[in-house]
Formats: C-alpha cells, structure tokens, sequence
C-alpha cells in the first residue's frame, strides 16, 4: 500500500543491479524486458510474498481530518490511496535527460561518424534519439518555467511514439515470470473492490496505448486497470518530490496558468500526482487518475535510481555522471532496433542513417556531409559548455534571485522602468543637473536602475529569442510576459512596507535590513524632532550662549533660504505651456495656480530671508538678514535671490545692505589697521565672495535705477554710515562707485526732459558731501604698499569721482592721491612691461577721467 | 544615492582612491556603481616603491567598501550644486525619517 506514493517494496523486493550504477545513466526502458528474456527462468512473484504488510499496520480509522487535508468525499478503501503514478516523471528529469544527450553528443567525437560500420559498438541509445522527432524541443521546459509558464511538454508525444515504436520493435513477453508493481497494484484493486475474480495479468505493459483512450482517462473507473503503463518505466516520480518539493509548486503554478490540451493527459496525471502530495487534490482528478498511478513497471533498473537521488540529492540538478553512459551502455548492446542515427532537420541532403550509406555518397555530398557534421558536433559541444552549470539552479531558485534583484532596483520615488525625469532628478540630481550643466556626457543619461533592468531584459530576451526562432509566436509571448512580469515585481515591491527593521522576541538587539539605497543605519539615534527645545534651556544662561545661538539660528534661515529656492526652482521646472487666445480654460487655470503658488513660495522666500525684521538701532545683534550675508553661504544665496524676487523687493534688499554697510561683515572686518597692513585670508575670501557674488546683482538692478533712488540711496549711505570707514574697503568703495557712476552715467544717457534740476541739484549737493567727507583720507583708500597689485577698484572709485567733479574737486582729487600715482608710475618702470602695461592703465582709469594721462607725467 | 551620482559625474576624470590598507592608487575612473565599487584604468600607484604589488597593473576594480578616501580634481565638482544636491538628499532623508 504506497499511500503517498513511496516505493513501499523493499530493496530486498526490487533486487540491485549492478549493471545500473546510479542515476544519470542512459536510461533504457527495455532493460527490464530484455533482463527477463535472459533470466527466463525466474518464477513468478507472488503478491502476497512481495507485500510486505506495512500497509496492515497502518491505522486506518483515524481519518476524521483526511477530507480537511485532502479535501473532497469521505476517505475509504476506494477514493483513497492509488493516486501514485511511477511511470509519468520522465517530464521531470527531463533536463537530465537533455544533459546526458548533450553530455554524450559532446562526448562523442565527430570521427566516430566515418568509421566504418561496426554494430556492436554502437551503443543501445546514441542520445540522439529524441532529435529524431523534429518537434522535440529539449530545452524549453527549464527556461519557461523561470517566468512561471506553462510548461510545454515537448517529450511528452515524443518520448511516447518513442518508446512505442521500441516496444514494438521488442515483442512483449508472453510467458510472464515476474508480477510488475502495477499487476501487483492491480491485484491490490481487485481485491479491495471484490469485483474481478482474477487480477488482471496485465500483458499489455508494454503494448502502446491508443491515445484517444488516453485522453479519456479522467472517466475511466478505477478499476479498469493500469492502462498507460510502461511509458515510461525508469522512472519513479515520488523520491524525487521528495527531493524537491519545489518543481511542484512550480509545476503547479503553471498548471493554474494554461490548462494543458488533452493531449497532454498524461502529464497532468503526473501533476495531479505531485498536487496529491502537497495534499491539494480535487476529488474528481483523484479518482479520474487514479488508474494512471499503479502504471510503473517492476523493472529492477528503477529501483536503484531514487535510492541514489536520496543518498546524493545534489547530483540530481546537477549534468550527467561522466561515468553513467559508458557503464550503462554495454549491457544494452543488445537491443540495437531503433535508428542508428538521428540527424538533424539541418543537413539538406539524404538523411544518413547507416555509416554505409556515407560511403555510397559523391564526394560532393560526402564532403558536406562530413563538413555538416562537424558543424553541428561544434555547435553541440559549444552548447555542452554553455550548459555546464545548468541545472544547478531550479527555475524557483532563480525566480527567487531574480526577485531579489529587482527588488533592489526599485527605488524609494521609482522602479526600474520609471521614465519618469522627475523621479530621475530627485534620485540623480548632482548627475542630472551635472551633465546638463556641463553637457551631457551621455546622450541618454538615465538611471543605471534603467540601465541595469535594460541588460538583464536583453540577456534574458536573447535565450528567449533563440526559442523564439524555433516558436515565433512563443517568443514573443516570451517577452511580453516577462516585461509584466518585471513590471509586476517592481509593483508589487514598491506596494509592499517597507520595514526596515525586525525585532525578535527575546533578543536583545534589532536586525535592521539594508538594500542599495537605503544603507543599513549603523546608529539609529531618535531624534527630537523639536529643535527649539534648546532655546528654552540655553536661556538660562544666554550670556554665554546667545553668540553660538544666534549663529545656529542664523544658519538655519540661510537653509530656508535655500530650501525655499529650491522649490521655487522646481516649480519654476512645472511652468505649464504659455497661453494664447485660445487656450482651454483647463490650461488656463493651471497658469493660475502655478502663479498662485510662485507667488506663495515667494512671499514665503521673503519672510525668511528676514529682510523685512525690524531695524533695532544701536542692537549689539546684527540685523537677521545681514547676519545672513555675513556667512558665505549666505553671500551666495543673493544671486539666486534676486532672480526670483521682484523690483520692489530688490529695491528693499539693496536698502537694507546699504543701511547697514559699515556694519556687514565684509566692511567691518576689511578694515585695514597700520599695525595689519593685510587682511587675513579669511576676511580677503568674505571680501572676494561678496564682490564676486552680491555686487554684481545689486549693480545689475542699480545699472537700471531712475536717479531718484540712486539719490536716495547715497542719501542712506551718508546718513547712516561711517564713509570714512567704508571708503577704506573694497565693498564699501565699490558701492560708492556704483552710485556715483550710475549718477554719471544716468546725466549723460538719458533725454534732457528726464533729467530734472531738482534731482540733478539733489544729487550734486549729496556728492559734495560725499566728497568733503572722503577727501581727507584719500591717501589711505588704497590697499596696501605700491606693490600691492589689487588696486582697480580704487582708480575705478577715483575715475568715477573724477568724472563727476568740478575742476577744483579734480585738483583736490589729484593732490589726494597724486603719491601713490608716482609711485605706481615709479614701481612700474621697473616692473616686465606687460604687468607695467596693466598697472599703469589702472592709473589711467583716473588719470583720463580728469582729462590727463600717466604719458605725461614720463 | 547622492555619492553614487556624485562620482557618476567623475567618470573618465582622474583620481586617487586611498584604500583602508594605506595603498593610493591613481587612475582614470572609468565606472563606479551604487555600492562605490570602483574601476579604475591606467593606474599607477602613489607610493610605487613601498607597495610595488601592483606594479604591472593596468587597471583595478575596487570594492567600495575598503576605500578610505577618493582625491577629486576639484575642476570636476560644481560645489553649489553638490551643495543643492545635499540638501536635496536630506530633506528626503528627513522626509523618510517622519513618515516611518
């Protein structure tokens, strides 16, 4: 009684054979016919001698849970049990078949073809056999099932009309001396069903079955006995679940994914046998099938193969035995009935089926004969080494791996075929912004998510592709299953939780997971997501800490600052197509909110930027926009700044920095001592950043300011700071210039009706004063000694004064700075005419603005 | 994944990788992946006589994870953008942070 469908027969019973060292052997499935024609002599066996009465000491009455487990009608002698079948796994190990025809092919050199014809040392089976059948396809099973297909059956027909045509070619033993499994299974039947007086002898082992009566198999009773045995009589499916429960499910699945033809019964009894094990069986399949299961033959050969799968389970993936073909191959000399030499479709000419036939050839056709088979013995032993390693992973296993690699494609924001620019920018940003800035190094730069999804679709499509040679149709299905099935992982991954972290009860530490964009957290500190909770503990001592706070604080606004330019600089990127006449109002309303928002983020940028903070006179704390600029990165934020905030806006900023000059960092701390003649590194950096930074955008709208505000501005300059301070830096000459240029400049550019004299006079009493004031400390404003090079700025200043001044202004300009003009001009005799040039151009800035030159003074 | 597209822009530029075990060794950077493995081509390396185990070496595949430092050519690095893309990256870290 083989409930689960174990062997239940003792070693004992089976008998070892050692002409059949093991799996992987070249299977024949006539050995067991032919050892019986030689030990003709063996007695019969009778059932109740081989039965071992295990089944006697099973204890049948406890089945109240078999329908829960089993499911279906209630458990007794004749729906339970016989859903074993022995004979239909050849689909299973089917790849090892391939393996050892592959494994022989290549074994076997191409010489071997033209020698001359010697029967008896061919082998029983050349492994070609299968090839034979042009519709065998050896590899596809495998290869499907990775993607969860249906299994295409190919050896099913094949194998079938194969071992058909041997059993004919092998007449069946009528005397009969040993009793097979399946007769001693069908003896079993009869006695449970008290029906048939006589077990059934079952002669027609090794008849072929007729494949309508196949196809009605799922209605024959039972007890109609063992109808498709012999088929495939080596081999023995349930140790190999037992091996490898895996290809069941897979099995399964792919069952539940195309209902196979009828054609295709026998297989599905196989199935249904493996369903049967993992205890999912719809009755009706069960009974239906039943009849499939009693079908495997005694034959000795089978018996040592699972016992070696189970004492070996690896070498079951695993290709060939080197060993097995040659040790196998001897004692089936013998039966030499089948064709000697499957050829395949490819070779145009006469199909060559005895060496004596090559002999019978021209040479012509010799010649290609010889040069076809040498093509096709390369090819196979290429395909031998490209399949080495096959099989060492079931299709599950790599479904799994494949799983876990797509996986790690996905990202937080995309997965692997996200085409998406914005997900690409978010993820990417330094590379995309990168390569758009400085050109893009790639043509398409996209993700090496992409990148990767790309070659792992075109491996795989590639070996689909070869299938699809054979299998047009097939091919393409191929491919558009796997695409949804990679878009179907990548979903169902971005669905899935992600928990990042597992607890085990009873341990004390956490198992974090890590994939490659989310790192595994080495410390996982909780942080308080409050920040101003400090404040109210550091006010206890604010003496100490207020210059530390304040730094923090103002750092932070300089982050809003920059965290609201960059989502006014990512909304700017969703500006919705321009609008014209007939624009829907769908579009329409898009501009309205877009505007709408532009203007939040702006009116937001502007209240972090703090300009609009009261003005505390005479606050030991700087004003918070100042102290914004008076950090480098609080410098740069400026040119952003300006190009997203309005006229007004711009107006207030320069206000403010004006009001405050001599108490911005890059004034105050430029101020060049006698006993400091150089500014310390530091300070020359702030001074540099802030001309190369902020200047420029406060120049840029001051180049286009009405004279009002520049009259308003210097107005500021001269209330509010010390000139005589800021004259003596870089920044605040720089600002001078700029007004008084722009004053200059405004007089003589613009129409004489813009020009009012009550802003002309305003305007030349603010330069008188600005003038009066800076004159005494003329000779100072310069940086440094005479060698001191970065002097531009200071002519430039001197030039724009000149420009603007009166004759006796120019005079008192002149005796200011008429020293350190002499000594420039002095210094740069001796000085390589090319730096000379330069230097004495700069004086020239000054010098031609009141109409002289340093020629002259040569 | 910010030093994964940091150093995607860097290809083809040439660097010094400072491995865990003292060794510099200067090369084009001709790939790098999201694990900072690295491959660099034309090597040679820094400090030839004291570590001449690569001497004919022509190129190297480097595991992210035994690198110390990278030397940039500080051409190469656009500093406020690297400074935007970092902010960038932790405003979605601290996006992460809340949601989880």
């Amino acid at each position: 009684m083989s409930f689960f469908g174990f062997d239940t027969s003792l070693p004992r019973d089976r008998g070892h054979q050692s002409t059949a060292p093991g799996f992987g052997q070249t299977h024949d499935p006539f050995a067991g016919l032919s050892q019986r024609n030689v030990s003709a002599n063996d007695e019969v066996l009778d059932f109740e001698e081989t039965y071992d009465g295990l089944g006697d000491q099973l204890d049948e009455t406890d089945d109240a849970f078999n329908d829960d487990t089993f499911g279906g009608e209630p458990a007794n002698q004749q729906s339970v049990g016989k859903d074993f079948d022995f004979s239909g796994q050849t689909a299973q190990i089917a790849d090892t078949m391939k393996e050892e025809q592959m494994l022989y092919a290549a074994r076997q050199p191409p010489q071997r073809q033209p020698s001359p014809p010697k029967k008896s040392t061919r082998p029983a089976r050349t492994g070609y056999e299968k090839y034979s059948e042009p519709t065998y396809i050896p590899e596809l099973q495998a290869n499907a099932s990775l993607w969860g297909m249906a299994p295409r059956q190919p050896s099913q027909d094949v194998t079938e009309s194969y071992h058909r045509k041997h059993s004919e070619a092998v007449p069946p033993t009528s005397n009969r001396k040993m009793m097979s499994l399946e007769e001693v299974e069908a003896m079993m039947r009869a006695q449970n069903n008290l029906k048939s007086t006589t077990p059934q002898p079952a002669p027609q082992t090794s008849q072929p079955q007729p494949r309508v009566e196949q196809a009605q198999l799922p209605i024959i009773p039972p007890q109609q006995g063992p109808h498709p045995q012999g088929q495939f009589p080596n081999f023995s499916g349930p140790p190999q679940i037992l091996q490898r429960p895996q290809q069941l499910s897979e099995q399964r699945f792919q069952q539940g994914a195309r209902p196979p033809p009828q054609g295709d019964k026998q297989n599905q009894g196989v199935q249904h046998a493996q369903v049967f094990q993992r205890q999912r069986q719809a009755p009706m399949e069960l009974v239906a099938h039943r009849s499939q299961h009693t079908s495997t033959p005694p034959g000795p050969r089978r018996t040592p193969q699972p016992r070696q799968i189970l004492q070996n389970p690896n070498r079951l993936s695993g290709h060939g035995q080197p060993i097995a073909p040659s040790l196998s191959r001897p004692s089936h000399q013998a039966h030499l009935t089948g064709p000697m030499h499957a050829r395949g479709p490819s070779y145009p000419g006469a199909v060559v089926t005895n060496p004596q036939q090559l002999l019978n050839l021209s040479d012509e056709d010799r010649a290609a004969f010889l040069a076809e088979d040498a093509r096709r013995a390369k090819r196979n032993h290429k395909i031998h080494m490209l399949s080495l390693g096959n099989g060492l992973m079931t299709p599950q296993d790599k479904n799994f791996i494949t799983r876990i690699q797509l996986q790690q494609l996905v990202t937080a924001t995309g997965g692997v075929d996200d085409q998406d620019p914005e997900a690409a920018l978010t993820e990417d940003f330094y590379y995309q912004v990168y390569s758009q800035i400085r050109g893009a190094a790639r043509e398409n730069p996209n993700q090496p998510a992409n990148h990767f999804a790309q070659t792992y679709l075109f491996q795989t499509g590639g070996r689909y592709g070869l299938a699809g040679r054979r299998h047009p149709r097939g091919g393409d299905n191929h491919m558009q299953r796997m695409e949804q099935q990679v878009q179907r992982a990548v979903e169902a991954a971005k669905a899935k939780p992600k928990n990042k972290q597992l607890v085990i009860e009873g341990s004390l530490g956490k198992i974090s997971f890590s994939n490659a964009k989310t790192p595994k957290p080495l410390l996982n500190l909780k942080r308080t997501d409050s920040a101003d909770v400090r404040p109210s503990s550091a006010g206890r001592r604010p003496s100490r800490h207020a210059a530390v706070l304040d730094r923090k604080a103002t750092l932070r606004d300089i982050e809003n600052v920059y965290s609201d330019l960059m989502a006014m600089e990512d909304h700017e990127r969703h500006l919705p197509p321009p609008l014209n006449e007939n624009s829907d109002p769908e579009s329409i309303q898009q501009h309205m909110e877009w505007r709408h928002t532009i203007q939040d983020l702006n009116q937001k940028l502007w209240r972090d930027l703090k300009v609009m903070e009261p003005i505390v006179p005479n606050s030991p704390v700087p004003h918070p926009f100042i102290a914004i600029l008076s950090h480098p990165k609080g410098k740069k934020t400026v040119p952003r700044v300006f190009r997203h905030i309005d006229e007004q806006q711009r107006v207030t900023i320069l206000t403010m920095i004006v009001v405050h000059l001599d108490t911005l960092d890059v004034v105050r701390n430029a101020l060049l001592h006698h006993d400091e003649p150089k500014l310390s590194r530091m300070a020359r950096e702030e001074v540099e950043l802030f001309a190369h930074s902020v200047i420029p955008s406060l120049f840029s709208y001051i180049n286009e300011a009405p004279l009002t505000i520049v009259i308003g501005l210097l107005g500021l300059v001269l209330d509010r700071t010390n000139i005589q301070n800021l004259v003596r830096t870089k920044i605040g000459l720089s600002i001078l210039t700029m007004f008084v240029s722009r004053a200059e400049i405004f007089k003589q550019s613009s129409a004489p009706g813009d020009l009012t004299d009550s802003d002309w006079e305003q305007w030349l009493q603010l330069y008188n004063k600005l003038f009066d004031i800076a004159e005494p400390v003329l000779p100072y404003i310069f940086p440094g000694s005479v060698n001191d090079t970065e002097d531009v700025y200071v002519w430039q200043y001197l030039a724009a004064m000149g420009v603007g001044a009166s004759p006796e202004q120019q005079q008192r300009l002149v005796l200011g700075v008429k020293d350190r003009v002499m000594e420039t001009v002095n210094v740069s005799k001796a000085l390589p005419p090319e730096i000379a040039a330069t230097r004495l151009g700069h004086v020239n800035l000054f010098m031609r603005a009141i109409g002289l030159d340093v020629e002259l003074l040569g | 994944m910010l030093f994964f597209s940091f150093f995607k822009t860097l290809v083809d530029h040439e660097v010094t990788v400072e491995l865990k075990n003292d060794i510099s060794i200067r090369g084009t950077l001709k790939s790098v992946d999201q694990f900072l493995n690295i491959k660099l081509d034309d090597i040679s390396v820094v400090d030839e006589v004291k570590y001449p185990h690569m001497s004919s070496c022509k190129n190297v595949f480097i595991r992210g994870s035994v690198v110390r430092y990278i030397h940039l050519p500080a051409a190469a690095v656009d500093t406020a953008l690297l400074e935007d893309a970092t902010r960038r990256e932790a405003a979605q870290a601290s996006a992460r942070a809340k949601q989880s």
